[in-house]
């Protein structure tokens, strides 16, 4: 498989998005396999209207701690209002320095 | 039998201090809870009082509410879904109405926590479903509000919670609260023998609890950081937060300042109690508050961006 992969959230968490244990769980099942399958890996959060840290935090900041910044020329974020910017943004930089603090452990 | 007289009026703090008094009794010695000088209570008192009520029951130890006749506000109650809460089923005397834009009766805090966010947040924030509508900053501040202390007592706690939200028309003011029966914040630490919890104070542990990435599950995915966060976002909102636990509890005032202290009169909570006061209009600028907290404690670089944002 290459080219785009687009994952839509929206389709199983709805509007509101707030589940960090089942962000997890769609992360593994929905997420990781495409990395190394895809060029580009989308996901998609248009039809989202909210959503909290632990919910974010489960989806994104984990593919960071374990595959590091260059995954972040792989993946690229849609449909995303302003709050849900930052909360991306902030589960991004939670990721790099688990990675960092997992490397100097 | 033990009996808890409630006065007036009880606010959170008195409320811990009157389960404190009845907890002084026999753990399982049947205990009367008197409403008949009952006249105003908060919704610290709508969920808190059905989650130690479930909490005595499962311990064997019989509630009965009495002086239901006399009381002022027990229609109130029933249209809160109080009694019902609380096992008390009573024919209804009064029509139903509308409760949009004036309070969220009782509910039990129960998968998934999205519903339970989304009712409150239709009811205060009606149209801010829309990013764009006026009401979207309170939306998103009552949704991020009802998760994230939702999912604590979800995953946390080890015991049940119920919530409640009402809005004043006298100040303009969105009361929320959260309560659990569970373990409550220093007993979840310490149960998975976090070291520095060992001789900790409650009030000192509902602190931890408010730090970055302190969690008691710490890992994927609980990062720590929804209380941090919130606690951050109230008070930039010049809200007021409470956090009571065990014999301790903490309080963000409208001043930004954060009070910690042993509840008064020996008073304790078992489980968890989160309470917030805020000004509707005051959460407009959400996205801004969540950015500022984010960057406060350290979870968001102040200027630098990595993701890749496609329209």
């Amino acid at each position: 498989m290459t080219g785009i992969h687009t994952i839509g959230i929206a389709d199983d968490f709805g509007s509101v998005a707030a589940d960090g244990a089942a962000a997890l769980a769609f992360r593994h099942r929905n997420i990781d396999p495409y990395l190394a399958l895809c060029e580009r890996v989308v996901i998609d959060f248009t039809g989202v209207r909210s959503a909290n840290s632990s919910f974010v935090n489960a989806l994104v900041a984990g593919l960071l701690e374990e595959n590091g910044e260059a995954v972040l020329s792989k993946i690229a974020f849609k449909g995303c209002n302003r709050t849900l910017q930052v909360l991306i943004e902030s589960a991004i930089h939670l990721g790099l320095c688990k990675r960092q603090e997992r490397q100097c452990a | 039998m033990p009996r808890l007289a409630l006065p007036s009026r009880v606010t959170g703090i008195h409320l811990v201090s009157l389960f404190a008094h009845a907890q002084e009794s026999d753990d399982r010695s049947p205990i009367e809870i008197d409403f008949s000088h009952l006249e105003h209570v908060t919704p610290v008192f709508l969920a808190a009082v059905p989650a130690t009520i479930e909490r005595w029951k499962a311990g064997g130890r019989p509630v009965v509410l009495s002086g239901l006749e006399a009381c002022k506000i027990t229609s109130y109650l029933q249209r809160m879904d109080f009694l019902d809460r609380c096992g008390v089923h009573r024919a209804e005397d009064f029509q139903r109405r509308s409760a949009s834009g004036r309070f969220v009766p009782v509910r039990p805090v129960e998968q998934p926590v999205e519903e339970l966010a989304k009712e409150v947040a239709a009811c205060f924030a009606p149209g801010g479903e829309d990013f764009e509508h006026a009401n979207a900053g309170f939306f998103d501040f009552l949704v991020y509000a009802v998760t994230e202390m939702g999912n604590n007592i979800l995953q946390h706690s080890c015991g049940r919670g119920f919530a409640a939200v009402q809005s004043s028309r006298a100040d303009g003011m969105v009361r929320l609260a959260l309560a659990d029966n569970g373990c409550g914040i220093l007993k979840s630490f310490q149960r998975v023998e976090l070291p520095w919890s060992m001789g900790m104070s409650h009030e000192a542990a509902i602190l931890k609890a408010m730090e970055p990435r302190v969690s008691c599950k710490s890992g994927e995915p609980n990062e720590g950081v929804g209380l941090t966060i919130l606690a951050h976002v109230v008070s930039q909102m010049k809200g007021w937060l409470m956090v009571a636990s065990g014999s301790g509890m903490v309080q963000v005032t409208p001043r930004c300042e954060k009070e910690a202290m042993a509840l008064p009169e020996g008073g304790s909570y078992e489980g968890t109690l989160v309470a917030l006061t805020v000004r509707r209009s005051s959460a407009a600028q959400f996205g801004e508050y969540l950015h500022n907290a984010k960057i406060d404690k350290g979870l968001l670089p102040v200027a630098q961006r990595h993701a890749t944002f496609w329209t």
